[in-house]
């Protein structure tokens, strides 16, 4: 792989763009042609860059430009070629057709995508350029999410791709996580899994709050920074809707029922709430007359917003507590002993959230420490590993997963017990994750 | 020195955390330090249980402002809330200002020398980000005379700190361009160091030395006089663990874990001085003196003089890079050059990670954090890292022998630990 001096990103005007470009220029210290549908919003990108790494520094490295003026030259003189376009096959792959012809022989071309098949994108490319493209999955915002998907296929050359990874992880600084070329990937395979779940069954229990419950069952205590429906409405309903449609069609897996979008989501975008970008989607800030924030949730049923209530579970508070005191096994024994359809509730989340995670180890990535990689650093969810762990290991959570119907991945069905199955510790302490 | 003193090992927590965001408490912090530093080193509660029966261990917990950031104090007395094994055992709080984990260290060995306990943990802690950071600013200005060098002032410690760069460059006539450049080197080594510590607060943080130079504006405001934020260390929760021993248990460890004495570190020697404590009595005091710091550097020759051991002896350092303006000064008083000329070593790549006297390879407080009441604590885990070739992607290849420097206040409270194989 050639040194990488010279980068042009495709998308520059972006959050993630920007975001990715700050990455490269700060870290990477290289040239970043920022390029965009026009030129000022190629500057825009510029500033958001600068601000999203919080340092000036990177402004003489980062130069605008437009798809319709400067791709070619700019792609000729890179060595790698980061395109954040559009997530669809009608914007990636004319792109492609235009960095194809541009590139220089050696010069690494990547996407980031969110499940679009890379083989495909790759078609675009002569032998020496399949052989150079990649997925580089990173996530939002990139300075703080440090996760990048390294997404291979079957034209890569496996000396290229230990040369890629070994760049991503030493120089810029990414929690590099290898995929294979499927649906989603690793983490938003495993999190959009989840997301979609919980969202279906906040429908199914939208008269007991629904929205609001189901996020106040899987919050901090259940080993995530962001409930799964409030980081629903923070990607924004319709990136979710992208995801999930896809992993409905591109996948046959056990959890395939799930992935089906809820009717709910849908009405939401027809009527453009998205979410948090667009100031209300399944949440939305109001103020109350006395001038306090305050949070309302979507009242599926009733079609209208509500205001948060204050949910008052015991087994919560107490797990909780326990997490407060850094009693992690105590708070997991909390929620495996708790009564009642919280409780429930909560067990089956967090058993398919274990089951689904390392049922990817094969088909998506080679080993469950990828999984957890993903998870942890991507979404800040507790890897599937270490809730193995504080169940009590994996025959308490083998356990689990059969109470919760779910299948039993191969990796815990072999796992030894006596020996700690979350094997990170040293790379990411799990337990900063379970929020008290 | 007789009676050495063995370092079997600990850990630290994830300095990158924050627990108050985490909805933890200062005594999670202490909980999990406490269980991961003797999971670590192999310290059982039964065996913890068997040595308080025979009277033969004893808790020293490093900690400087528990009581405004907590709203807690009786530090020593908490290991009881971790585990029953520690019920009965003597432990009391130590403190001095950021050398507080030092003064617990030199408790600790003090009493193994006196053979009065056979076995020591020593633990130092501090969580900061219970309260904002004027706010925890302001209770650091409790570590300088407050009445007259903090009191109403914000921000005191950048500021005092930001007065020794100004000593420094007046007294020695250094090219201020060249100088606040070296400055800025410093800050990008210990970035650059504590990239490769997993556990280093700005592990994942972005810094270059032309970031580091540009000093003032948005994004790298100006604290204390000449000094940036890339000047300075950052509020960080952490704790970390080490447990010392006396060659009595020291043997018997070795033999249950199979092993030689000679595979743990000793204590081989130490100092211990205070300087003039408002920073105004420091700069009288050391006119016509060699080193702007004459007590930090006389801590060093007394450690150097207790181990009969030199500048040339130490393969590692760790040093209280509060800002980059103490870490400047103490490259001279380690020895490494004449006072005056710590621009040249650290222009010539000397204190680098690979050059010939690396100083924090862990990132030191401006790269792995600065817990205030364990940062010393810490500092000794990492020199008990690098002697004994544990340390990691942050090793120093062929590290024998280190020398760990922690200070409390202006460079007030001056202590140094030489650990060496």
């Amino acid at each position: 792989m050639r040194e990488i001096k010279t980068v042009t990103v495709l998308g520059a005007n972006g959050t993630m763009g920007a975001g990715s470009a700050a990455i490269v220029a700060a870290f990477g210290k290289a040239k970043v042609h920022m390029l965009a549908r026009d030129v000022n919003k190629a500057k825009e990108g510029i500033e958001k860059a600068i601000s999203s790494i919080k340092t000036d520094t990177i402004r003489p490295r980062l130069i605008p430009g437009s798809y319709d003026q400067d791709l070619e030259k700019a792609v000729s003189e890179s060595d790698w070629v980061f395109e954040l376009v559009a997530e669809s096959y009608e914007v990636k792959e004319p792109i492609n057709k235009r960095i194809a012809k541009a590139r220089k022989p050696g010069t690494i071309v990547s996407t980031v995508s969110s499940g679009l098949s890379i083989a495909r994108l790759a078609d675009a490319f002569d032998e020496d350029g399949k052989k150079h493209y990649y997925g580089t999955h990173f996530f939002n915002p990139p300075y703080k999410m440090i996760l990048c998907e390294l997404v291979t296929h079957a034209g890569n050359d496996k000396k290229v791709t230990k040369k890629l990874g070994e760049y991503l992880d030493k120089t810029l600084g990414r929690a590099v996580v290898y995929t294979n070329d499927t649906p989603a990937f690793a983490g938003n395979r495993i999190g959009f899994q989840l997301i979609n779940e919980a969202a279906i069954k906040a429908e199914e229990y939208s008269d007991k709050g629904g929205i609001a419950l189901i996020d106040a069952i899987m919050s901090g205590y259940t080993g995530r920074a962001m409930a799964p429906l409030d980081t629903a409405d923070f990607v924004g309903l319709d990136v979710h809707k992208a995801i999930v449609d896809n992993l409905y069609e591109m996948t046959k897996d056990a959890a395939h029922s799930t992935f089906k979008l809820p009717g709910y989501f849908q009405k939401l975008i027809d009527k453009g709430d998205l979410g948090r970008k667009s100031g209300q989607g399944l949440y939305k800030m109001t103020k109350t007359p006395d001038g306090k924030k305050e949070k309302l949730y979507y009242d599926i049923k009733g079609d209208l917003f509500v205001p948060v209530p204050k949910f008052d579970i015991p087994f919560i508070k107490e797990a909780n507590r326990r997490i407060g005191e850094a009693d992690y096994i105590g708070a997991m024994n909390i929620v495996k002993e708790a009564k009642g359809l919280e409780a429930d509730i909560a067990r089956y989340f967090i058993a398919r959230y274990v089951s689904y995670s390392l049922s990817l180890v094969g088909e998506v990535v080679e080993s469950k420490e990828m999984t957890d990689l993903a998870m942890g650093t991507g979404f800040n969810w507790a890897p599937a590993s270490a809730f193995v762990d504080f169940l009590g290991g994996p025959k308490e959570a083998i356990s689990l997963i059969t109470k919760a119907k779910l299948p039993v991945p191969e990796v815990l069905a072999k796992a030894k017990a006596g020996k700690p199955f979350y094997q990170l510790k040293d790379i990411l302490d799990a337990r900063s994750l379970f929020k008290g | 020195m007789k009676d050495a003193v063995y370092v079997l090992g600990g850990e630290q927590t994830d300095f990158q955390r924050n627990w108050t965001k985490e909805g933890k408490t200062f005594m999670s912090l202490f909980r999990e330090a406490v269980q991961d530093g003797l999971e670590k080193v192999g310290l059982t509660p039964d065996e913890i249980k068997k040595l308080n029966k025979q009277n033969r261990i004893g808790v020293f917990v490093g900690n400087f402002d528990a009581e405004q950031y907590a709203v807690q104090g009786h530090l020593g007395a908490f290991l009881t809330e971790v585990d029953p094994c520690f019920f009965g055992v003597p432990g009391a709080r130590y403190e001095a200002a950021c050398a507080s984990g030092s003064v617990a260290l030199d408790a600790a060995q003090t009493k193994l020398r006196a053979k009065d306990y056979d076995v020591a943990i020593v633990v130092g802690m501090e969580i900061m980000k219970t309260v904002s950071s004027s706010v925890g600013g302001d209770f650091l200005g409790t570590a300088a005379y407050y009445e007259k060098e903090a009191k109403g002032v914000q921000f005191p410690f950048p500021k005092l700190f930001g007065k020794l760069a100004d000593v420094l460059l007046e007294r020695y006539k250094l090219d201020e361009k060249r100088y606040m450049g070296a400055l800025a080197e410093i800050s990008r080594i210990n970035y650059a160091n504590a990239k490769r510590n997993p556990k280093a607060q700005t592990r994942s943080w972005f810094m270059n030395n032309e970031h580091a130079n540009t000093r003032g504006g948005e994004f790298n405001m100006a604290v204390g006089g000449r000094l940036a934020i890339t000047d300075c260390s950052q509020v960080t929760d952490g704790a970390a663990l080490v447990v010392l021993a006396n060659k009595n248990y020291a043997e018997e460890f070795a033999k249950k874990k199979g092993t030689k004495l000679s595979a743990y570190p000793k204590i081989k020697g130490w100092g211990h001085r205070v300087a003039p404590i408002t920073f105004e009595a420091k700069v009288a005091e050391s006119k016509g003196d060699k080193w702007v710091l004459p007590w930090t550097r006389q801590t060093v020759k007394d450690a150097f003089d207790r181990s009969g051991m030199n500048t040339k002896d130490i393969d590692v350092f760790e040093t209280h890079d509060c800002f980059t303006s103490s870490e400047y000064a103490a490259i001279s008083a380690f020895g490494i050059t004449q006072p005056g000329k710590e621009h040249e070593a650290i222009e010539d790549g000397v204190i680098d990670f690979h050059g010939k006297k690396p100083i924090n390879p862990s990132g030191g407080l401006i790269g792995a954090g600065h817990p205030v009441g364990a940062s010393g604590v810490r500092m000794m885990l990492d020199i008990y890292k690098q002697v004994t070739g544990t340390a990691g992607d942050y090793q120093v290849e062929g590290a024998k022998n280190g020398l760990m420097l922690n200070i409390g206040g202006s460079a007030t409270t001056n202590y140094v630990f030489v650990v060496g194989k």
